[in-house]
């Protein structure tokens, strides 16, 4: 066996160890490898009210779970739920679109923190963080019977 | 077609001006042209005038609404100080002056007694006679004794220039919700002050000793003089998920029917609103401190529907009501809201604009 031969066998070697050991390292970047148990399924239900709940709690200005989540979403006792009763129009199904106010194309998230901002006067969110996933869950969950009409208003 | 396409539909032919349609009334027409037409002149402060028919008045008179002021103590919340303060001096302003003012509850927001006191300093600037009736903010922290030595307890009632005028008590007969789970008066309080929240229950009502009360003290008023009734709830089925009712609202309309010429006059709504049932004429007065959106069904279909309101705006969609009685025997009640539109033009620019696609569930974190 040449040398040459030999260091194709070898990189042959090295690639097909890689590839056997990616279910390891990407292990939970994949899904819908198995069949889903009604387990599992359970257990994505629990985990998305356990946030919706938490959205509600926050939307409504829910001061241990304020404390909780580290906001401060308000500084004039108004809450969220004061103008938007049943998270009523709050409209997810519209976004994202042009918003008049912030003067630019917008998430339901850059609207979030505008009503934080303004009307509360309190202090905006990370939109990534999980304050603010958490009242998106509400939001959306309140409004799910409605059909998506993103960019009308 | 949906529902409220069909009613602009009704509304946009009511304002061109092509007759009454089936199911609007002549006076509701006059009503719809009116505040149109009020609108389109931009008479700034005075905006929206509707009229209804209150025959028999005998001397022309006016009267001024204040509710929902939703006072926080001014150290957490300045705007709301803001608002009833200048609602408060538009009335003092009113030339000529208005007979009395109605406050129609919810002078506090958790019914603090700084609260109250801050809204009895602030209303004490008004000189001319004052009636009270309680909201439920104003009541379920100490079960209404702070607003009982403050400003009495309703029901009450007096004439005055040929009209009975009664004031009702519609929020201190909740079912008792706190007791069995131990709740302290600020967290009775904190659920009361929660719209949307289910734990309160049914709150809205006026009870059977209330109900008996009023038949009594309507039983010596002739049938065809007029009867203005001043509650905090609307006095029918509108949306019970946010007491905007009374529970009992059948036996409030077996007591009115015999009346001809009956108007509710009602605060808790927080929005423009309208409606007939009978010979009882319902109309839904603006807060000062901000505004409710039109629930997701059940908005009168005799309602033409307030403008969009701007949330940076702590001034749009609010303010209150004044009630002129002319001698003429027509009353016009008028929102003092402090823009130039009060009502919609289109239903995009409309606060029941999203009703047509927004379909909304009952929070789920207060259920057991």
């Amino acid at each position: 066996m040449n040398s040459q031969r030999f260091r194709t066998l070898i990189i042959l070697a090295v690639a097909v160890v890689f590839v056997m050991s990616l279910p390891v390292v990407t292990q939970q970047a994949q899904a819908h490898k198995a069949k889903h148990s009604p387990e599992q399924l359970k257990a994505f239900e629990d985990l998305f009210m356990e946030q919706v709940r938490i959205g509600d709690l926050l939307f409504h200005g829910d001061a241990a779970t304020e404390k909780k989540m580290g906001t401060n979403l308000s500084k004039t006792g108004m809450a969220c739920a004061m103008c938007h009763p049943f998270a009523s129009d709050t409209h997810p199904y519209e976004f994202p679109k042009f918003q008049e106010q912030i003067n630019k194309f917008s998430t339901l998230r850059d609207m979030i923190n505008w009503c934080i901002e303004k009307p509360n006067e309190g202090e905006k969110l990370d939109p990534d963080s999980d304050a603010m996933k958490a009242l998106e869950a509400y939001i959306y969950w309140s409004n799910r019977g409605s059909k998506l009409a993103p960019g009308t208003h | 077609m949906s529902r409220d396409r069909r009613e602009w539909k009704t509304r946009d032919r009511e304002r061109e001006g092509s007759g009454t349609v089936p199911g609007m009334s002549r006076r509701t027409f006059i009503s719809g042209a009116l505040a149109a037409g009020a609108a389109a002149i931009g008479h700034g402060l005075i905006p929206g005038i509707s009229i209804i028919d209150l025959a028999y008045g005998a001397e022309s008179f006016s009267f001024a609404w204040i509710s929902d002021t939703h006072l926080y103590p001014k150290t957490l919340n300045t705007r709301f100080v803001e608002k009833a303060e200048r609602a408060i001096n538009d009335v003092k302003n009113m030339k000529p002056a208005p007979d009395f003012l109605i406050f129609g509850g919810d002078l506090a927001q958790l019914g603090d007694p700084k609260e109250l006191q801050l809204g009895a300093e602030l209303l004490d600037q008004i000189s001319i006679k004052k009636h009270f009736i309680p909201g439920e903010h104003d009541w379920y922290l100490d079960m209404g004794e702070t607003w009982g030595k403050m400003f009495g307890k309703p029901p009450w009632t007096f004439d005055h220039k040929g009209i009975r005028f009664i004031g009702l008590d519609t929020v201190s007969r909740g079912p008792d919700y706190w007791t069995a789970k131990k709740m302290t008066p600020a967290e009775r309080m904190g659920h009361m002050a929660t719209l949307d929240g289910s734990v309160a229950g049914p709150w809205a009502g006026l009870g059977p000793e209330q109900l008996q009360w009023m038949a009594a003290t309507l039983s010596n008023w002739p049938k065809d003089k007029p009867v203005i009734v001043f509650s905090h709830n609307p006095l029918y089925e509108y949306y019970p998920p946010w007491n905007f009712w009374v529970r009992d609202w059948r036996q409030v309309h077996e007591i009115l029917r015999p009346y001809q010429h009956v108007t509710n006059i009602h605060g808790h709504t927080h929005q423009v609103l309208y409606n007939e049932i009978g010979s009882m004429r319902s109309i839904g007065m603006l807060a000062t401190s901000w505004t409710w959106p039109y629930p997701p069904e059940g908005v009168p279909v005799l309602t033409i529907p307030m403008v969009r309101v701007d949330p940076g705006d702590q001034f749009d969609g609010v303010g209150w009501g004044k009630i002129n009685v002319p001698s003429s025997g027509k009353v016009a009640y008028e929102y003092m809201m402090w823009r130039k539109d009060v009502y919609a033009q289109s239903q995009v620019d409309s606060g029941t604009g999203d009703n047509d696609n927004q379909v909304l569930s009952p929070r789920v974190a207060d259920r057991p």
